[in-house]
């Protein structure tokens, strides 16, 4: 039961390739693999903590005021873990603090919360976290090192295609963002209407 | 009337606590972050100007002076080698980048020259604009001359230009912006006679 919690949102719910959640750190951060695993961990962690702490508080929050109270604890996690890093792991922070104030904007914490964490147990709620978190990295890496292949040549500064390759800048540049998710987006049907068949 | 109260209530006492753990949080480390940012203050500035071994701030007329015509500039500081005359100067500015201010720390020793520029503190878009604080892209600025301004190029860098970073040129100029600036103050100074005479 709590495995499929967890494999849920690997693949089958995947959070950016099934529900397109949270398109907005998805398209901005994702220039290069490293910022992809980088963004995707970071959210990961929030995600863990922030489904557990509305499972436990879920009989105590009134259904009319929700929205408010999870927006307001989720901002407060975050904000504090962003100080806890700067104050004792700058290093982690010098890497991923930049990463930190998207994620309070990031909907699939919300849409985590509301849909999950407030109608299941703690357990449950910390395991859709982890695997709504990692399905979230997974796609970001992918689409990470689509981009940085095509637009610098590289994944993760190491150079595959060579010294001749022209990179195409705009795959790291916005529009390149919409294109490579486009792309992925389709490739990613084919693959499931195909195996459904 | 006694729902809406006791939901108020409700929110109330989630939005005190999450009031009372970002205090908290915020007195337990503040000390901490001010400590780990002056520690990257006084590392970036051996780096900028590494023939200083100590630096003293400017203050008094002349740092009312530098700030009030040469901004962005907020803070400048003076190098001094271990025989104690003066090496060169450090400026540091805040221009406005593509997302919001960015700290530039430029040093500039007596025969004119550039010695280094680190970026600090910045909100530009990971994988494009917050590659100015690649090494890369920053060792551009050290040896270019302080004789005349740094140009930005978007192409080839010639003479004294750096090439822009790719699909940041708002970044590079800002960047830039801040070295010129330094640039203005350090003759400024000279003209005056340097620091202390």
């Amino acid at each position: 039961m709590n495995i499929k919690n967890f494999t849920n949102g690997l693949i089958k719910e995947n959070p950016i390739f099934v529900q397109l959640l949270g398109m907005c750190p998805t398209l901005a951060v994702t220039t290069s693999a490293v910022n992809g695993i980088g963004m995707g961990l970071a959210t990961t962690a929030v995600l863990i903590s922030s489904n557990a702490a509305i499972s436990i508080l879920r009989k105590f929050i009134p259904a009319k005021v929700r929205i408010p109270a999870f927006v307001v604890i989720i901002a407060s996690f975050v904000t504090i873990v962003g100080m806890l890093m700067e104050a004792f792991t700058p290093a982690l922070f010098s890497a991923l603090g930049l990463f930190i104030p998207l994620i309070v904007v990031n909907c699939i914490i919300l849409a985590r919360a509301e849909s999950f964490a407030s109608k299941n147990g703690v357990v449950a709620s910390l395991m859709d976290g982890a695997g709504m978190g990692l399905g979230f990295t997974l796609a970001l890496f992918v689409l990470g090192s689509v981009r940085e292949l095509f637009g610098n040549g590289t994944i993760f500064d190491v150079s595959l295609l060579g010294a001749n390759y022209k990179p195409a800048l705009i795959m790291i540049l916005p529009p390149g963002a919409f294109l490579a998710l486009g792309i992925l987006l389709a490739l990613y049907n084919v693959v499931q209407i195909k195996s459904s068949k | 009337m006694k729902d809406i109260l006791k939901t108020g209530l409700i929110l109330l006492v989630i939005s005190f606590v999450a009031a009372m753990s970002l205090a908290l949080t915020n007195e337990v480390t503040k000390d901490k972050i001010i400590e780990q940012r002056t520690m990257a203050n006084e590392l970036a500035k051996k780096e900028v100007l590494p023939e200083a071994i100590r630096f003293e701030d400017i203050t008094g007329d002349l740092a009312i002076e530098i700030t009030e015509n040469f901004a962005p500039i907020v803070e400048s500081y003076v190098g001094y080698d271990n025989s104690d005359s003066i090496v060169g100067y450090v400026f540091k500015s805040r221009p406005t980048g593509f997302g919001g201010p960015m700290e530039v720390v430029t040093g500039i020793n007596l025969n004119s020259e550039v010695t280094g520029l680190r970026v600090g503190s910045h909100q530009e878009t990971p994988g494009l604009g917050a590659k100015g604080t690649d090494e890369a892209y920053y060792e551009q600025y050290a040896g270019k001359s302080a004789a005349e301004m740094i140009g930005v190029s978007k192409t080839v860098a010639s003479g004294n230009d750096i090439q822009a970073i790719t699909g940041a040129t708002i970044t590079s100029n800002a960047i830039t912006v801040g070295a010129n600036a330094s640039i203005d103050a350090f003759h400024m100074i000279i003209e005056q006679g340097g620091v202390g005479n």
